[in-house]
């Protein structure tokens, strides 16, 4: 806590922010179908036809319901990424995460909208924008978006 | 259509966030909490131009704009210049609630220091109540070296 014998003193201390997440009638079924089925769930604009990963409850083109829910598959394409090299807290659990790792935008299959998720690939420095990517899940699922761990280059 | 909301069970997901925080807390806090630390002693700081006696202390007078150098002792006694009771739990709270906060103008400083006052009955507490501070047993150089106040 402090330098013992000196005359100036520094306080190092962790700031803990606990926080409940109430994910709402949506949120909750996609993440219940994530944690029980490994499925990604998106859901369908009855006007429009547009398909929301993840789910909205009204769609924003024309303000209306959304009610037809659409299982996405487990593939996708790279539709942009980062990669991390910078070391910080993850919010979720508070720990940093070994860099480097990637952070991109995945068009799943038939979606209209991107996930943004971790992304990777063999060697990291060989990931491409339209890069076929496929989910890789937790064994043990909790019921949160870290159900997916994080999607994976599939190689040709 | 609706039927995927039958049984749904409502999530909520819990997260912690934690930020590593490293406070320097300069000349004046430092020796103020050195102090209390290494003697269980409460300095005040005291205004060459108005007089008046800072607990805790600062580096300038907030009325004045002196520069402050002239450390007083305090007494570890003061009164109780205002309070809150807190029923409401929250996991950053110091200590489980019922918690008290009050104001305490030690005797000597002439302005007052917020802390925790416990080995008090929160019903009997009132404005212009003597209190003292409690020293923990092992002290760190920090706010929480004084455990609290208590009514004498």
């Amino acid at each position: 806590m402090s330098e013992k014998g000196g005359s100036l003193l520094l306080a190092e201390f962790d700031a803990k922010f606990p926080y409940d997440y109430s994910a709402g009638r949506y949120a909750s079924y996609f993440l219940k179908q994530l944690k029980d089925h490994k499925r990604i769930m998106g859901i369908r604009c009855p006007k429009c036809q547009k398909v929301f990963v993840p789910p909205r409850p009204a769609c924003g083109y024309c303000f209306v319901r959304n009610t037809e829910w659409v299982d996405m598959g487990d593939e996708g394409t790279l539709w942009g990424y980062t990669i991390v090299q910078f070391p910080f807290l993850d919010p979720m659990t508070g720990v940093e995460r070994p860099i480097p790792y990637g952070y991109g935008f995945i068009e799943l299959k038939g979606a209209t909208t991107r996930l943004q998720h971790f992304v990777t690939a063999a060697d990291l420095n060989k990931l491409r924008i339209g890069m076929r990517m496929k989910a890789v899940f937790r064994e043990e699922r909790k019921g949160n978006l870290a159900d997916i761990l994080y999607f994976k280059a599939i190689e040709e | 259509m609706d039927n995927w909301l039958e049984g749904l069970e409502p999530i909520v997901d819990h997260q912690d966030l934690k930020v590593p925080y490293r406070y320097s807390m300069g000349a004046i806090t430092s020796k103020f909490f050195i102090e209390i630390r290494d003697h269980k002693k409460i300095l005040g700081i005291k205004c060459p131009q108005c007089n008046v006696v800072f607990v805790p202390p600062r580096s300038t007078c907030g009325r004045c704009f002196s520069l402050l150098k002239e450390w007083v002792e305090v007494s570890n006694r003061g009164t109780l210049q205002t309070y809150t009771v807190v029923h409401y739990p929250t996991p950053v709270q110091p200590v489980p609630p019922p918690l008290i906060y009050g104001i305490i103008k030690l005797d000597g400083a002439d302005t007052g220091l917020a802390h925790l006052i416990s080995e008090t009955d929160y019903e009997r507490l009132s404005i212009g109540m003597r209190v003292e501070a409690v020293f923990k047993e092992e002290r760190a150089g920090n706010m929480l070296d004084i455990k609290y106040f208590k009514s004498i």
